[in-house]
């Protein structure tokens, strides 16, 4: 290994290293089984770091980072989708709460290309006006989008509700306002703050040479200097919530939704082992307890829980799509009486060992490929800890009857719920 | 890698063939199957679709709770689904667990129990899913186009979503035995698997639960209707509160993927539409913003049917008018003055580095593999594809685009508010 770097630590085959001349965090999983590889940047910046005004920055910035940077621009017939695409990778970047990561999955001989480009644009993106307008209706569209969808819009407004004074009270997308007048200057100021060295993890997995890999980024990320400030952290904290809430969303549609959601403890908090197994106990597969009482029985077409591990505190949501002339408060009773019962009575031993093995599985499945690699890491990346990652299944695998009956009586708390409704208006187009 | 040389081949049970390529992958194994029984092969096409979501509700051995519960209990995961040809079905699971998930696959297609009251719930839910998608704009664009270029018993056509929730309606127990009686059984029945799995090993499973099993009794398709004639069109659907709206343009092309233009025809269209780097996105949305997401496709042109080309894109209600005509005016220029040679090299790359890297999973494999399989090509055709895409040439693409496209007979259809 080169001595441009600093091993930190290994974990379930995956290595850490630090580029001491930028602090720039570098992940690596070799499996040389397919001649595949998938580059990765993780920006530890996501929608938690933004406020009124300018809710959705950096999700555009996320947007306007294709637009061209100082080796990769159109100018130059060396535009970033032309120069990616036409060697056959895919390619794509994604924000969210806590990060925002770009990728590209490429035959491995072209991984130089990628590491180049991902290197050009964290410092030498153009992010200009001209761009900025295009892309802004471009990124409207996607919120449009997203508006057309009974789901989503619940989904916005339930973590609006439950969530006042943090910024996961507002989507990642960000309101339709600050989308559309939010000021290139407002942009550039965001990627001056956040897009450094020093504030980002590259990852690569699969198909590759460690040491040639580990000089390709130092030969062209150590062009980079750290930061010459600190990364702002977020300080705002959520007041404690009092009381339930309700949000109802009514609009033109076909049958409805209930959604009950709950407070949930930051993603790297000890209890995220028993809430996830939890999660499964009650929704994940027809053996679940919540399927057997709610789509089986023709009330809902379909469920799902979803108690994504986030930096901050999260929500444990759960969904019900309803069949037409079921009601909202037929289904949410259904759904508090079974929560009611695991908090008085707790789960079997069977359910835990099923909801371990669906896990299991699901960790298993998730190593089948190198961009699932690479898209799994990335959240654990993104709250803190990329070993949640490969630590994850050992600690499920310990998590008793009696812990997931504690989290149940901890978390499933009236006072800390938040449930939605969508009330579809008429059925008629 | 060669898929000739690595995928192994057989026939352990007669009319039961299998493909099997190991892959380094750790414990997961993922198995995809297909027989011949889509819903073209009933008058009523709901009594496949019906019937294959029917085969997890139960079997004479067990009951439908048992089966979630034994496969939940390993993790593991079986789902079936009727396509326009075929009864599909795919398993993801350990490798610890395989022998319990073939037996699984086997007793659910051969002994299936079809639960009148499991049926009327079955239908209650597919009735439910329907008049929800009577509100998304992009579901209602595509069938209102496919309705608009082929006649109600064309293969590619789609029915109403009126018209299919009244054929799940006369849907009975008594529909799906015949049915499962008459076109289940060995004869087209293919297995693809990848993962850590041995040829071995999946045709010894595969010998102790299918060997036995009746032959289908399937009968011959009818060709179908002939496509619409072509004819500019437009139609639009009027949904309530959406705040985007979905648009395609498009026409029947009177190719199919055994001509041999077809290759030539969707390397044209994959340049005018394809990725992100071809021509919509690049001007549509990254020049003038006018959408999110926009692209061009040809489809519905396997097993010796001609399909269609369209183009999909989405635009804010207020921008559709502007959306629609910047895409015209890249069709035209498309057909007007061809593709360049820059163009096709580099789409040829794209091409040839996608296909590496679908390499990746076990899925991106067996979809390969099994879809090779259905449609009667050789392994080798997936070793040749490359090549296939190597050869095709500037001129020839170009004359290609001008014999199977009209732009005076698009057929456009809009789904959305205020249309």
């Amino acid at each position: 290994m080169s001595n441009q770097y600093e091993h930190i630590k290994s974990s379930g085959g995956i290595d850490e290293y630090r580029l001491k001349s930028n602090d720039l965090r570098v992940l690596m999983l070799q499996d040389n089984s397919t001649p595949v590889a998938t580059f990765m940047v993780t920006y530890h910046v996501g929608s938690r770091n933004e406020a009124i005004g300018y809710t959705g920055s950096t999700h555009l910035l996320e947007h306007l980072m294709f637009k061209g940077s100082r080796n990769f621009n159109k100018e130059q017939g060396t535009a970033i989708w032309d120069e990616l695409q036409s060697i056959g990778a895919q390619i794509n970047a994604t924000t969210w709460n806590d990060r925002t990561n770009y990728f590209e999955v490429v035959p491995s001989e072209h991984i130089e290309k990628a590491i180049s480009i991902e290197a050009d644009r964290m410092r030498f993106s153009f992010l200009r006006d001209e761009d900025r307008q295009p892309e802004m209706t471009v990124v409207r569209n996607e919120y449009e989008r997203g508006e057309n969808s009974p789901f989503d819009v619940l989904d916005k407004n339930i973590w609006a509700t439950a969530y006042q004074a943090h910024p996961y009270h507002h989507s990642t997308i960000g309101w339709r306002s600050d989308i559309e007048n939010v000021s290139t200057e407002r942009l550039k100021e965001f990627y001056d703050v956040y897009y450094w060295p020093n504030n980002a993890t590259a990852t690569i997995i699969g198909d590759f040479e460690k040491d040639t890999t580990l000089s390709l980024i130092a030969k062209y990320f150590g062009e980079h200097e750290k930061s010459g400030h600190e990364i702002p952290s977020v300080y705002t904290e959520e007041p404690e919530q009092q009381g339930p809430r309700r949000v109802v969303v009514k609009r033109a549609g076909q049958s409805g939704i209930t959604a009950i959601a709950h407070k949930s403890p930051p993603g790297l908090n000890s209890d995220t082992y028993a809430i996830q197994v939890l999660g499964k106990i009650l929704c994940d597969g027809k053996s679940s307890r919540l399927y057997k009482k709610t789509v089986d029985k023709g009330l809902a077409t379909s469920l799902f829980m979803y108690d994504f591990p986030f930096k901050d505190n999260g929500l444990f949501i759960t969904y019900a799509f309803l069949t037409p002339g079921t009601e909202n408060q037929t289904v949410e009773d259904i759904i508090l009486n079974e929560y009611d019962d695991i908090v008085n009575s707790g789960v079997d031993e069977s359910e835990i060992l099923r909801a371990v093995a669906q896990i299991r599985a699901t960790v298993a499945f998730s190593r089948d490929g190198s961009y699932a690699v690479a898209s799994a890491l990335n959240e654990a990346i993104a709250i803190g800890d990329w070993k949640f990652y490969t630590t994850f299944l050992d600690k499920i695998k310990l998590v008793t009857a009696e812990d997931v009956k504690r989290v149940a009586q901890k978390y499933l708390n009236e006072d800390q719920s938040t449930i939605g409704w969508f009330i579809p208006k008429n059925s008629d187009k | 890698m060669k898929f000739k040389e690595s995928v192994i081949i057989d026939e352990p049970v007669k009319g039961l063939s299998t493909f099997v390529i190991p892959t380094k992958v750790r414990d997961v194994i993922t198995i995809s199957g297909s027989m011949l029984g889509g819903m073209l092969f009933s008058n009523n096409h709901k009594i496949s679709s019906l019937t294959s979501s029917m085969l997890d509700k139960g079997t004479q051995k067990k009951t439908k709770h048992e089966i979630s519960n034994i496969l939940e209990s390993m993790g593991a995961e079986i789902s079936f689904i009727s396509s326009n040809r075929h009864i599909n079905f795919t398993a993801h699971c350990l490798k610890s667990d395989i022998d319990t998930v073939v037996e699984l696959i086997a007793e659910q297609l051969r002994e299936p129990a079809f639960p009148e009251n499991e049926l009327d719930i079955l239908k209650k839910r597919m009735i439910a899913n329907l008049e929800i998608s009577k509100d998304d704009t992009k579901k209602q664009a595509l069938i209102n186009f496919l309705r608009n270029i082929y006649p109600d018993d064309h293969h590619n056509s789609r029915s109403t979503i009126s018209d299919s929730i009244n054929h799940i309606e006369l849907v009975k127990t008594k529909d799906l035995n015949i049915f499962h009686n008459n076109s289940f059984g060995l004869g087209s029945l293919k297995v693809a698997a990848a993962g850590d799995i041995s040829s071995d090993l999946l045709n010894g499973l595969i010998k102790t639960n299918f060997d036995g099993w009746k032959q289908q009794k399937i009968k011959q398709l009818s060709n179908g209707s002939l496509a619409n004639k072509r004819m500019k069109s437009e139609n639009n659907i009027e949904i309530k509160d959406k705040t985007s709206s979905d648009v395609y343009i498009g026409q029947t092309v009177e190719l199919s993927e055994h001509n041999k233009d077809y290759l030539s025809l969707m390397m044209g269209i994959y340049i005018l539409g394809g990725n992100f780097s071809a021509r919509l996105m690049q001007t549509v949305r990254d020049e003038q913003g006018l959408t999110y997401g926009i692209g061009s496709t040809i489809a519905g042109c396997g097993y010796g049917i001609n399909g269609h080309w369209h183009t999909w894109g989405t635009f804010s209600p207020k921008l559709v008018e502007q959306g629609i005509n910047s895409t015209i005016i890249e069709i035209d220029k498309w057909y007007k003055n061809g593709i360049t040679q820059k163009e096709l090299n580099a789409k040829k790359t794209t091409l040839n580095g996608l296909y590496q890297v679908s390499l990746d999973t076990t899925g991106g494999l067996i979809d390969k593999i099994l879809t090779n399989a259905e449609k009667g090509r050789d392994i080798k055709y997936l070793d040749n594809y490359t090549n296939l895409i190597n050869t095709l040439d500037n001129d020839n693409i170009n004359k290609v685009i001008n014999k199977y496209i009209d732009p005076q007979k698009f057929t456009t259809t809009i789904a959305g508010s205020d249309v």
